[in-house]
């Protein structure tokens, strides 16, 4: 799906996730871990990727794979390689831990398997979100 | 859409959470919990009907709870579901709440 930059399209957003979890019987773990990640991205390129009021500024799509769900998230904001950016240091004081990364902190711990490209003027990150196969 | 709501229990303010803690909630949270923490010395935030956070939320609970913390009032979370909780746990500052079980809530 395309997105405008403008935090309503968050409900959008959200809605398009749930009919896609539904569609393929996801538990609602999983469905939320999905909805969680997809927001602090989407909301980090509207805040802080310079993205706010540029039309079809991100794009999202989500795959099954055998052993999670594929998420693909690109937008057209400043460079920024969220697999990158430092791990919060844990004795850091707290307004700055809680100033920024938090989402991004978030994403690590639920997602898997992370890549990130610069292209053609896109971000383009692909990442896993991790399901456990039956029998193993 | 978030809802919030206020009322007195067992010597607490309670403030009821109701719907998502997102990026488009957050300040409206932050602004309701605030505001509960200038009006009473024990604050408690009910996340019963909490469906869904994000960092924006958590943010909104956690700057909440620094608030407190300066101003000597006593500040607690109650009643959040398990993914609710486990977002506050991968958050690793849930040591800024006290969390309980089931009272105030």
């Amino acid at each position: 799906m395309v997105l405008n930059g403008n935090l309503r399209e968050l409900a959008r957003l959200t809605a398009e996730i749930e009919q896609f979890c539904g569609l393929h019987g996801l538990a609602e773990d999983v469905e939320f871990d999905l909805v969680l990640v997809l927001e602090e991205l989407f909301v980090n390129s509207v805040r802080h990727g310079g993205c706010e009021g540029v039309e079809d500024a991100a794009e999202v799509r989500l795959t099954m794979l055998a052993d999670g769900i594929a998420l693909e998230y690109a937008d057209r904001g400043t460079p920024f390689d969220p697999t990158k950016t430092p791990v919060p240091d844990a004795t850091a004081p707290v307004e700055e831990r809680l100033a920024g990364g938090l989402g991004i902190h978030l994403m690590r711990q639920i997602m898997r398997d992370f890549e990130y490209h610069r292209l053609d003027g896109w971000n383009r990150i692909r990442m896993r979100r991790p399901i456990p196969v039956e029998g193993t | 859409m978030i809802e919030v709501t206020q009322e007195t229990r067992a010597g607490w303010l309670v403030v009821g959470v109701k719907g998502r803690a997102d990026a488009e909630t957050a300040e409206q949270l932050e602004a309701a919990l605030r505001s509960a923490v200038d009006q009473h010395s024990k604050v408690a935030a009910d996340l019963g009907a909490l469906d869904y956070i994000s960092s924006a939320g958590l943010r909104a609970v956690l700057q909440s709870a620094r608030a407190a913390q300066t101003k000597d009032v006593e500040f607690a979370v109650c009643g959040m579901s398990a993914p609710v909780k486990k977002v506050f746990g991968m958050s690793g500052m849930q040591h800024l709440l006290t969390i309980h079980g089931e009272l105030p809530c």
